[in-house]
Parts: C-alpha cells; sequence; structure tokens
C-alpha cells in the first residue's frame, strides 16, 4: 500500500468512526417514537412538574413497545419559565425533529408552546388552566385535558347553592387576571340565575401571599359563602389565613379550583376540614381505570396519585394510543385524536373535536376531620361530581 | 481626558468577541440556545454601561427589557411593523423608560437610588400585568411575528432558520459591542469612569453629572430596549416575566458574574448563567442556590467576575512583568 493509498483509507476509516454515533442516534430516531414531557422540573412549580414527569413516565414504562420500539421520553426543564419552556421546545423541534409534547403547567407556557408545536403540525396535550387554549387561542395541534372555568365553577357553586338553600350571600376572593376572572365571570353569571346576592368582591394580583386584609373584608360583608376563586399556593394561603381567622365557623368555605391531594397534604385535616374543594381528579374516583391507576402508582412509587400525576399519566397514554392509531407521528394522529372516546380516570372522557377540549367530570370535595380519615390521604369525600361545558360555539375557537 | 484611538476598537476584547460569537453556534447544541445567550449578553452588556462604568446599581434593567419586548411585539401584530422599524421602536422604548426612571432615580444616591429603580420595576410588571387587552397579561402576548430582512418592500433575507436569526442578532451583537466600546474609550466614557470613582471630583472639576448619568441610563435602555425586541422575536411571544423584577435581577447577575467593567465579560456572564440553568436545572430542582452561591464565590472572592479572573489567570501563567492591579474594574475600564 503506498502512502497516498493509505492516507485515503484512514481518512475514509476515521470518517465512519466520526460518523458512528451519528447513524446510531438516527437509526434510533427513525424506530422509536419520541415523546418530550414539558415539565415545570425546577423553579417555583417544581413540586408540580415532579408528580407530573412521574405521571408520564410511568405511562411510558407500562406501555413497553409501540410499534416495534420502546418509546423514548425527553423531559423538558421549563424551570418555571414560559420563555425558557417556549425556547427549549423550539430546540427540540429544529435538532431532534420533535413533533409530540405533553404538559406545561402554566398557561403562558401552554399557550406559547401549543403555537410553536401547531407550526409544524406536531401534537402537545396539557393540564393548563387558560380556557383560550380551547377558545380563541385553538388550534389543529393543542388538545387540553382539564375542564374549563365554566365547568369548575358549574360543578361545586351549584351543587353547593342546592346543598345550602339557605346560603344567600356569597363574597369572592379573586386573582386579577385572565384566569380569575373567568372564574367570577362564571360565578357571578350563576348568582344572578339563582337569585345569589354577590355581597363583595376582593381582587388580588398574582404576587400576593397576604390576605389577611382581603378576608377582614369578607367579615365585614358577613356572607353565608366564602369563594375562594385563585389557585396553587395563593389558595393554600388564602385557606390557611381563613382558618386562622376562624372563617370557617362564621361560614361556608368554598375553594372552586383546588390542587388535589398534594395540597390537602400540605394544608392538613385541621384546615380543610369542613371546607368544600373543586378538583379535577381525585385518588377515590370509582372508575375501573383509575383502580388500576392508584394500584400501579402504589405499586411503582409507594404514593397516592395525585392530580398532576394523573392528569399527566393518561394524557401520555391517550397520546401514545393515538400514535399507534395513526401508525406513527403525523397528521393522522391529530385526526386520532379529535373525537377519540376512551377509559380515563374520571371515568369514559372524549375529546371533543371541535375545541380540542377533553370532556371529563370535575369534582366537588369537602375536607374530613381527622377522625373519619380511613389512611393518612382520606382527607376529603366526594360530594358530587359532573360535567359542565360551554359548547363549542360559545367558546370561540377557530381551528386554523 | 485621555481616550483610546479608534484603531484599536476593532482589536483585543473585539477580536474576542468575533471568534465567541462564530463559534457558538458550533460548539453549543443549537442555535437558538446561542441566540438567547446573545440577547442576554446585549442586555448584561447595556447594565454593565451602568453598573460596571458609572458605578449605578439598577433594578430597571427588566423594564427596559420588558418596554423593548412589548413595543416592538405590539406595531408588528397591530400595525405590521417591519423589522427595522420595529427594532427601532424597541430601542425607542427602552430608552424613553430609562429617561423617566433615570432622570427621576439619580435624584437619589446609593440605597435611595437602588429602592428607587426597584419600586419602577414593580410599578412597570403591574402595569403589564393589570393591562392585560394589551400585553395579554399573564397569558403573554402571543402570535408575534419575525418578519424578514426588507428593504423598500424587497424581502432580503427570511430569519425563519434558526441559524440565520442567529446570524442576525450576532451582526446586532458586535454592532452594539464595538459601539459600546467607542463610548467607552471616548472622553463621554471617560467621565463615567470618573463619576464611578469620585462623582464629587467629577462635579467639582465641571461636570453636570446629572447629566451624564442620565445619558447613560437612556443608552443602557436602548440596548436593553433592543434585546427585549429580539427576544420577542426569538420566542414569537412576549412572557409577563419579561417585565419581572427576576428579569432585572438576572441581568444584574450576569453581569456581576461575567465582571463588572468588562463588556466580554458579559457575554461570558450571560454565557454562564443560561448554560447553568439548562444544565444544572436537569440535575437538580433547586438549582438556583448554586446561583446563589456562585454569585457570592464571585462577590467574595473574584471581584472582576470570570473574566477578571481569567485575566488574572492569564497574568500568571504568562508571568506578567507588569505589577498587579489593585482594582480590576479601573484595569478592566481601560482595555
Amino acid at each position: 500500500m503506498d502512502r497516498r493509498t493509505f492516507l485515503k483509507a484512514s481518512l475514509a476509516a476515521s470518517s465512519s468512526l466520526l460518523a458512528a454515533p451519528a447513524l446510531v442516534r438516527n437509526a434510533w430516531a427513525a424506530d422509536a417514537v419520541s415523546l418530550y414531557g414539558v415539565k415545570s422540573m425546577s423553579g417555583a412549580f417544581a413540586s408540580y412538574g415532579k408528580f407530573a414527569n412521574m405521571g408520564s413516565e410511568l405511562a411510558i414504562k407500562q406501555y413497553g413497545n409501540l410499534l416495534g420500539a420502546p418509546v423514548r421520553y425527553t423531559t423538558i426543564d421549563t424551570e418555571g419559565n414560559a420563555g425558557k419552556a417556549v425556547r427549549k421546545v423550539q430546540e427540540a423541534i429544529q435538532q431532534d425533529n420533535a413533533r409530540l409534547f405533553q404538559g406545561c403547567t402554566l398557561s403562558s407556557s401552554a399557550l406559547a408552546v401549543g403555537k410553536e408545536v401547531a407550526k409544524v403540525n406536531g401534537v402537545f396535550m396539557t393540564p393548563a388552566g387558560a380556557d383560550e387554549l380551547t377558545g380563541v387561542e385553538c388550534n389543529r395541534s393543542t388538545f387540553r385535558w382539564s375542564a374549563a372555568t365554566y365547568g369548575a365553577i358549574n360543578q361545586t357553586v351549584r351543587p353547593l347553592i342546592e346543598l345550602l338553600p339557605k346560603a344567600k350571600r356569597w363574597y369572592t376572593i379573586t386573582p386579577q387576571y385572565v384566569f380569575g376572572d373567568a372564574l367570577l365571570s362564571n360565578a357571578q353569571a350563576i348568582f344572578d340565575e339563582k337569585g345569589i346576592e354577590h355581597v363583595g368582591n376582593s381582587y388580588h394580583s398574582l404576587q400576593e401571599q397576604e390576605f389577611s386584609g382581603y378576608l377582614t373584608n369578607a367579615m365585614a360583608a358577613q356572607p353565608d359563602v366564602l369563594l375562594i376563586l385563585n389557585f396553587g399556593g395563593q389558595s393554600t394561603s388564602t385557606l390557611r389565613q381563613a382558618v386562622n381567622f376562624g372563617l370557617h365557623k362564621q361560614m361556608t368555605i368554598l375553594v372552586a379550583w383546588s390542587a388535589g391531594l398534594d395540597q390537602f397534604q400540605t394544608l392538613g385535616s385541621d384546615v380543610i376540614e369542613g371546607v368544600y374543594l373543586g378538583a379535577q381528579y381525585w385518588h377515590q374516583v370509582d372508575t375501573p381505570m383509575n383502580k388500576e391507576l392508584v394500584k400501579a402508582v402504589k405499586d411503582a412509587y409507594g404514593i397516592t396519585p395525585n392530580y398532576p400525576l394523573a392528569a399527566d399519566y393518561i394524557m401520555t397514554k391517550v397520546m401514545l394510543d393515538a400514535v399507534k392509531t395513526s401508525g406513527g407521528v403525523s397528521e393522522k394522529t391529530i385526526s386520532a385524536l379529535e373525537g377519540l372516546t376512551y377509559e380515563g380516570p374520571t371515568g369514559t372522557e372524549t375529546i371533543r373535536k371541535g375545541d380540542h377540549q377533553v370532556l371529563k367530570s370535575y369534582y366537588l370535595l369537602k375536607g374530613k376531620a381527622a377522625s373519619a380519615m380511613k389512611d393518612a390521604d382520606d382527607l376529603a369525600e366526594i360530594i358530587s361530581s359532573g360535567r359542565s361545558f360551554p359548547s363549542e360555539d360559545a367558546v370561540g375557537c377557530k381551528m386554523g | 481626558m485621555s481616550t483610546t484611538p479608534t484603531s484599536s476598537i476593532w482589536r483585543g476584547t473585539t477580536l474576542l468577541a468575533v471568534a465567541a460569537v462564530v463559534l457558538m453556534p458550533v460548539i453549543l447544541p443549537s442555535p437558538t440556545l446561542a441566540t438567547e445567550i446573545l440577547i442576554f449578553a446585549l442586555a448584561a452588556l447595556a447594565s454593565n454601561l451602568l453598573l460596571g462604568y458609572t458605578g449605578l446599581l439598577s433594578f430597571g434593567q427588566g423594564v427596559f427589557f420588558g418596554a423593548g419586548s412589548y413595543c416592538s411585539a405590539l406595531v408588528m401584530i397591530h400595525w405590521h411593523f417591519g423589522l427595522f422599524p420595529a427594532l427601532l421602536v424597541g430601542i425607542l422604548a427602552g430608552a424613553l423608560t430609562a429617561f423617566v426612571i433615570g432622570a427621576l432615580a439619580i435624584r437619589r444616591t446609593g440605597i435611595y437610588f437602588v429602592m428607587l429603580t426597584l419600586s419602577f420595576s414593580q410599578m412597570a410588571y403591574f402595569v403589564a400585568y393589570t393591562m392585560s387587552s394589551v400585553t395579554g397579561g399573564d397569558n403573554g402576548l402571543l402570535n408575534v411575528p419575525r418578519p424578514p430582512v426588507s428593504v423598500l418592500g424587497f424581502e432580503l433575507l427570511s430569519l425563519a432558520s434558526p441559524l440565520v436569526f442567529y446570524g442576525f442578532v450576532a451582526l446586532l451583537f458586535l454592532a452594539v459591542f464595538v459601539a459600546a466600546r467607542r463610548v467607552i474609550h471616548s472622553p463621554f466614557g471617560s467621565t463615567l469612569v470618573a463619576i464611578r470613582e469620585n462623582e464629587n471630583r467629577a462635579s467639582a472639576v465641571g461636570y453636570d453629572t446629572r447629566q451624564f448619568k442620565v445619558l447613560a441610563f437612556v443608552l443602557s435602555g436602548a440596548i436593553t430596549g433592543l434585546a427585549g425586541a429580539l427576544y420577542a422575536l426569538l420566542l414569537n411571544f412576549v412572557p409577563l416575566s419579561n417585565i419581572e423584577l427576576a428579569t432585572s435581577e438576572h441581568i444584574l447577575i450576569m453581569t456581576i458574574i461575567g465582571g463588572t467593567g468588562s463588556l466580554l465579560g458579559s457575554l461570558l456572564g450571560a454565557g454562564s448563567i443560561v448554560l447553568l440553568g439548562d444544565v444544572l436545572s436537569a440535575l437538580w430542582p433547586r438549582w438556583p442556590m448554586l446561583l446563589g452561591l456562585a454569585l457570592i464565590a464571585v462577590v467574595m472572592f473574584l471581584r472582576g467576575g470570570l473574566w477578571g479572573g481569567l485575566l488574572d489567570l492569564k497574568n500568571r501563567l504568562i508571568r506578567s512583568p507588569e505589577p498587579p492591579q489593585p482594582d480590576t474594574r479601573q484595569k478592566d475600564a481601560a482595555q
């Protein structure tokens, strides 16, 4: 072998060695379905993101092979920041040709991520609360599992009015932004319909942590029911401070949009006892699929499933089912999801084709006394449940 | 006052900045990440003009960033402004808010000045938050377009590709970098350093220090506004967090960790913080604690920031005959 031939051969060999990882990666990418979990793994919403990610991972693990290969799951940490979420999703789309996304706790992240995914005709399923997701900002790629604000109010305020017919004076505490205003306007519509006197409302900002002033105003108005319309850490603080002030002895308290088990564990039965709580999911829901889920989560993690875990579990599972039906990730996956009916944790759930809203139950719970609890997670009982969704014409969704 | 010849502006750290800008999309996982780093490097550079060269610790940087984002996005969405007019609006919005905040805040010094910028920052956040019909409130401002580079209606270059958009941002970054160096090495820049070192003395020799400080604010606001406008173009979206106090804090941390009084340090600081977030957040949910530790370490042991540390290291390795400088900021300001 002469020097020139040797150099050529060496160059060819080294090039193929350098290219080997890329070839292996491409081969893997070609075979495996990739799903990206967009979760708040760090930052202010890390505790939520942790459970949401556990739900997705469990669904992936249970699924096993999909179209002949294990599903490749990648977590994208939003750092609790919508800007970071969008940039990282853009990266996944550009670098990895990603098309399947699930998650986003924050409405702002979900709205913006939905737009990015729609640009490449991908699929995105989220539990976020903003009604715009399936309303004026809807698009072909975005699907939402959580019940809308309309359903949350109709399945909590309405049954409580029927339960307490003498409670005619209601006071509201509302976070002043789109989500809070949506809850408030839905509640006011029911007040008008049922002849309820809305004796006052206190608006607060999203950064508020001290609610004693608003609670004092509520006490002064002497309502029969205090309706708390904020959520997450703010509803935890409001409720804790309300109980410290003794409001639970003077009036009935309803938290319309609670975070479920995780929040109740934080508050403890001494705070939530006798308080009415609206929830997207409760582990004691008596459906076949939920029983399986509770068992699977206990076996896998040794805990009881909470809302983020159950929500992200079922969304991940449903998306993978749609990929299976459509034979791969494509436009057909969107069509497979539209109108799909499946067994979910809240019973038989349906994805409405017109706005991509999942039609599912919402629950009115009541906090139990410590003496009535059968186990550490038996913090509340189901009072009522049901489905309330505005009609497709009313949500303002125009699919592009 | 001594100034540096214009030709030297194009050498030294400018060449290093060019090298970094060329290498970043090659060595980083994606051009989008590299673009975010350059955008925040612009914001940190602008903050450096105030903190590093004028000695003003401003928490108003997030306001200028947010104003640039919102105003440029709004004129693109509602009035279909092209790329350069929209960027100009972002620059003007940043400059105008900086003029208002600067003109009022510099009437006080020390902690009172800092508290005033902090108050303005909170006010701006609540204005954006409550004007949800304009800004989108907590949901953010969606559907921000990314117009192409066009002249007189003729499209010259689409910025849809992440790499092309990176190239566009990189050119703007380098232009601002060179302009900022030119400003720093001008009599105006030397006066800012003089104000930082001893405002009473600068005033005694005849300089209207208030006017200089307001001008520094306006310059910083204009560059930060440009960064905000570019961030809106990158994300096609303006999150409310752009105008939060946390954004001001982030920009300040980038400035301090990179090195106050060093423009290249701003790039180093922005790169470190953005990359640190990407890497550490995957490993530990409470990674911002490490950011706090890094800031403490820099303040305690690395007064010149990462850039100062690198310079010290270089000097030790090549055993520089020059005696060690007592104040890194002075040394860097003379670069």
